[in-house]
């Protein structure tokens, strides 16, 4: 039933997996959109943030 | 004893000495009684966003043990280096042995440089591997289109 592809374990390197979940603005998408567990969405927000300060991920599309 | 995950962003200008600043962050760890289970040299990835003016950085992993005290005098040498632009400390419950997907992917596209070496000379004794591996990619590639929708 779900269309994302979600690993056992989150984690901030899995870029791939992380990037189903923002928008191509860079912003997170709800979890009313996403459809994923509450407990699921926690983990994934978490991930992504770390990525995003690595600069694994972008925070936005306005970065210069 | 806490179990730690950093990562550290150098300075993509300082690639070719990345051997001494890891051997001089080793030490620096050995010093203040930090034990290196595993490291991961990821190399030179295009940034999300610039930092500093940099587009690229050299990414490091590192599982390491330590004290949590001594990891304050780590962070404020860290801090002072001016090699390094990006670092993080995150506490892990456990190691996860195994090689981080950026690792994995770090190591895929190395080799596909000297792959496609090998490739250029299967040429000339068989074209198909050569074939097959062009079909691989762009079925890869409809796969994230697939995502995207």
């Amino acid at each position: 039933m779900s269309k994302y592809e979600l690993p056992k374990k989150f984690d901030y390197k899995d870029i791939d997996i992380l990037k189903q979940f923002i928008t191509e603005t860079g912003k997170i998408i709800p979890a009313r959109v996403t459809g994923v567990s509450a407990s699921n969405q926690r983990k994934v927000t978490k991930s992504i943030k770390i990525a995003r300060f690595l600069a694994l991920l972008p925070y936005t599309d306005m970065h210069q | 004893m806490k179990k730690y995950e950093a990562v550290i962003v150098l300075n993509p200008n300082l690639s070719s000495k990345v051997d001494n600043f890891k051997k001089d962050f080793e030490k620096l760890l050995k010093d203040n009684s930090f034990n290196i289970v595993k490291s991961e040299d990821i190399g030179r990835r295009q940034l999300a966003y610039s930092i500093a003016n940099h587009n690229k950085g050299h990414y490091i992993l590192f599982n390491l043990e330590g004290d949590p005290s001594k990891l304050l005098e780590i962070e404020t040498k860290i801090k002072y280096n001016e090699s390094i632009i990006r670092h993080l400390f995150l506490v892990v419950k456990e190691h996860n042995g195994e090689d981080s997907s950026l690792f994995v992917e770090s190591k895929n596209k190395k080799p596909e440089a000297s792959e496609v070496e090998k490739d250029k000379e299967d040429v000339k004794k068989d074209p198909e591997p050569v074939k097959e591996d062009v079909e691989d990619k762009s079925e890869a590639k409809q796969d994230e289109g697939e995502d995207n929708e």
